[in-house]
C-alpha cells in the first residue's frame, strides 16, 4: 500500500501510468472506439487525403480511411507485438543470466560471451537483418525483436544473480542442503525481480521503437495492417500537402514509448533504491 | 598490473567475438529461402548463367567450407565485392565511411555542446524549473521515433519555410576530396559556397541525430554533479570553508565529467543505431543508408562487411571507454 502511495505522489510516474492505460482502453476496445472500424480493411478513394474535420479527427489516409480509427486498432499491434517480443526475450534471457551467474565456469563464460556479441552491433542493424532475411511479416518481427534483445535480460540477470550469489542467505540455504534448483528459483529470483521489471518496463519503450522503425522501412507487416511505422513511411510521399498524415502515428509513438519509460522510472525509485535517479 | 590483465583479458576476447559476430550474420545470410546466386545474376539469366554466378562466388560449396573461405577472406582484408555496385566491399565502405564519421562528429559535438552544460546546470540547481523542465525534454527526446522527427523537420525546415535543403550532402560540385569530410575538404579548397551548402545539408540530420544522444548526456552529467555534491569529500570541502565557485570548478565537475566520459560506448551505440535511420531519412551517402540498401537487396557481402565493420567499431571503442574507466577509477576493474 506504501509502494502504490509512493507512486502516485510521482507526478510523471502517474502520468506514464495514464498513458499506459489509455494505450491498453485503446488496444482493447479499438473496435467500439473507432468511429469506422471497418477502415482498417476497406477504402474509399473518393474520401482520400481529407483534412482532419469533425467526420474524421486525425483525417483520412491515401485509401481514404479514416487514420483515427486505424490508429486505434494500431495500438493494438504495437501493445501485442512489444509484449510478445519482451516476453520471449526475457524467458530467453532471465534463464541464461540465472544459470550463468549461478554456476561459475568456462560455460557461464562462453554464455556471456554470446550475449555480448549480440550486443557488439546495434539492435536495429540485427533486426533488420534478421526481419529482412525472415521476409516481412508481423511474426517475424517479433521473431527478430526476441533474438536481438534477450542479451540485455541476461546480461543484467547475471551481473545480479552473481552478486547475490555470495550474500549470507543464499550461503545458508546452500548450507541447508537446498538444491541449486530451489536457490535459484525460491531465494534469488524473488530477490533479483525489481530490476528485471524495471528494466521490462523501459525495454518495451525501445521495442516498440524498433518495431516502428521496421515498420517504417518496409520490414514489418504488409499493407494494410494498421502498423504506425508503415503509416508514417507511407505519408513520406504526400508532404508537405497532407501534413496530417503522419502526425498522428508519430504523437501516437511518441506517447506510448514515453509512457513506459515514465512509468519504468516510476518503479524504479519504488522498487529498486540502489539505483534509484537522484531526485 | 590489474589494469593490464583487464585490458588483456579483453584485447584475447576481441578476434572470438568478431569471428561470433561474423558467424551469426553469416548464419542469417545464408538461411534466406531465396538464392542469393539468381539473385545476383539478375531475373533473366539462364539456369547455366546462374550456376555460373554460383561457382564463382562459391555458393556451391558446403556452409562450412563458405564461412571458412570468407573468414581467410576477410582476414586477408576481402570483403567480397557487392552484387549491386559490382565494387569491392572494401571500397564501398571506405567511400562511405567519411560521410557517416562527419556527421557522427557533428552529433556528438552538438550532444556534447548543449548536453553537458545543461547537465551540469540541472545538477547543480536540482529541482529547479530548469531542472523540471529539461527532464520532460530529456524524457520526451529519447521517446521520439527519429524517422518521424526528421520527416517533422524536413516538412518544417525546407517544405515549409524552404530554409534548408530537404536531403543529400552537397548541391553542386563537391569540393576536391582530400579528407572526404565536406567541410573540411571545402574550408581546405577555400570554397565558400562549397562549405556553406554542406553545412545547411549538414543541419537537420545532425540536428535529428544529436537529439537522443544530447539528452542521454544532459542525464548522465546531471546525475553524476549530483553523485558527486553528495560524496563525503565535498562536504568535507565545504566544511574546510572551500568557497563554493572553488569546489564546483575544481572538483565536482571534474569527477563528474569523468563519469560522462564512460558514457561515450553508450552514446557512440546510439548514435551508430540513429545514423542507419537518419541516412536512410536524409538520403546522406554514409554507411548507415548503405546497410539499409543492402539488407533490403539482399546485398549479403555488403551486410556482412558492414556488420563486421560496425561491430568492430564499436567493440573497439567499448575496449577503449574501459581501459579510460579502469584507469580513471580502478575499483571497477575486474
Amino acid at each position: 500500500m506504501d509502494l502504490v502511495k509512493r507512486f502516485a505522489r510521482d507526478k510523471a510516474a502517474l502520468l506514464g501510468a495514464t498513458l499506459l492505460g489509455l494505450l491498453i482502453i485503446a488496444a482493447i476496445f479499438a473496435p467500439w472506439l473507432a468511429p469506422y472500424p471497418n477502415d482498417v480493411f476497406d477504402f474509399h478513394i473518393e474520401r482520400r487525403l481529407l483534412a482532419p474535420a469533425p467526420e474524421a479527427l486525425m483525417g483520412t489516409d491515401r485509401m481514404g480511411s479514416d487514420i483515427f480509427s486505424r490508429l486505434l486498432f494500431g495500438a493494438r499491434i504495437t501493445l501485442m507485438l512489444a509484449g510478445i517480443a519482451v516476453g520471449s526475450a526475457l524467458l530467453i534471457g532471465v534463464p541464461i543470466g540465472l544459470i550463468a551467474g549461478y554456476y561459475q565456469s568456462w560455460f557461464s563464460d562462453a554464455l556471456m560471451r554470446v550475449a555480448e556479441i549480440f550486443l557488439a552491433v546495434p539492435q536495429i542493424v540485427l533486426a533488420i537483418a534478421i526481419a529482412q532475411t525472415l521476409g516481412p511479416s508481423i511474426q517475424n518481427v517479433i521473431l527478430a525483436l526476441s533474438l536481438t534483445y534477450w542479451p540485455f535480460w541476461a546480461r543484467l540477470v547475471y551481473a545480479e544473480t552473481r552478486s547475490m550469489r555470495n550474500e549470507v542467505f543464499v550461503e545458508s540455504a546452500v548450507a541447508l542442503g537446498a538444491s541449486p534448483w530451489r536457490v535459484i528459483v525460491l531465494h534469488i529470483l524473488p530477490n533479483i525481480a525489481s530490476p528485471i521489471i524495471v528494466r521490462t518496463s523501459i525495454g518495451m519503450g525501445a521495442t516498440i521503437l524498433t518495431a516502428a522503425t521496421l515498420g517504417f522501412l518496409g520490414l514489418g507487416a504488409p499493407p494494410p495492417t494498421p502498423e504506425w511505422g508503415r503509416m508514417i513511411a507511407e505519408s513520406r510521399e504526400y508532404l508537405p500537402e497532407a501534413w496530417w498524415y503522419a502526425l498522428a502515428p508519430g504523437i501516437a509513438i511518441f506517447l506510448t514509448v514515453l509512457g513506459f519509460n515514465l512509468f519504468g522510472d516510476g518503479l524504479r525509485d519504488i522498487l529498486d533504491p540502489r539505483t534509484r535517479r537522484s531526485v | 598490473m590489474n589494469w593490464l590483465s583487464m585490458v588483456a583479458n579483453r584485447l584475447i576476447w576481441f578476434v572470438p567475438t568478431l569471428l561470433g559476430l561474423l558467424a551469426i550474420v553469416f548464419t542469417l545470410s545464408r538461411v534466406v529461402p531465396i538464392d542469393p546466386a539468381f539473385l545476383a545474376a539478375g531475373e533473366n539469366a539462364s539456369v547455366e548463367q546462374v550456376q555460373k554466378v554460383r561457382e564463382r562466388f562459391g555458393f556451391d560449396k558446403p556452409l562450412p567450407v563458405q564461412f571458412l573461405n570468407y573468414v581467410r577472406d576477410v582476414a586477408q582484408g576481402n570483403f567480397g565485392v557487392s552484387m549491386f555496385t559490382q565494387q569491392p566491399i572494401v571500397n564501398d565502405l571506405a567511400t562511405r565511411l567519411p560521410a557517416t564519421l562527419e556527421l557522427t562528429l557533428v552529433a556528438v559535438l552538438i550532444a556534447a555542446l548543449i548536453g553537458i552544460p545543461l547537465g551540469v546546470l540541472c545538477g547543480l540547481h536540482r529541482n529547479s524549473w530548469l531542472d523540471h523542465v529539461l527532464r520532460v525534454v530529456t524524457v520526451s527526446g529519447l521517446a521520439v521515433a527519429s524517422f518521424w522527427f526528421a520527416m517533422q523537420l524536413q516538412f518544417l525546415f525546407s517544405m515549409k519555410l524552404g530554409w534548408l535543403p530537404l536531403s543529400g550532402r552537397m548541391e553542386g560540385f563537391p569540393p576536391e576530396p582530400v579528407t572526404g569530410l565536406m567541410v573540411v575538404d571545402a574550408l581546405i579548397a577555400g570554397d565558400g559556397e562549397a562549405l556553406a551548402s554542406a553545412l545547411r545539408h549538414m543541419i537537420l540530420p545532425a540536428v535529428t541525430l544529436a537529439l537522443p544522444a544530447a539528452a542521454t548526456v544532459v542525464r548522465f552529467t546531471r546525475n553524476g554533479v549530483i553523485g558527486v555534491i553528495n560524496s563525503p569529500s565535498v562536504a568535507y570541502q565545504t566544511a574546510m570553508g572551500f568557497p563554493r565557485r572553488v569546489i564546483i570548478w575544481k572538483y565536482v565537475l571534474r569527477m563528474a565529467l569523468t563519469a560522462t566520459v564512460t558514457q561515450l560506448g553508450l552514446i557512440f551505440g546510439i548514435l551508430l543505431a540513429g545514423a542507419v535511420v537518419v541516412e536512410t531519412v536524409f538520403d546522406w551517402p554514409g554507411l548507415g543508408a548503405y546497410a539499409v540498401r543492402s539488407i533490403l537487396q539482399s546485398d549479403y557481402n555488403a551486410v556482412m562487411g558492414f556488420t563486421l565493420c560496425t561491430g568492430a567499431l564499436f567493440v573497439f571503442i567499448n575496449l577503449l571507454v574501459d581501459m579510460l574507466q579502469a584507469a580513471i577509477d580502478p575499483r571497477g576493474a575486474a
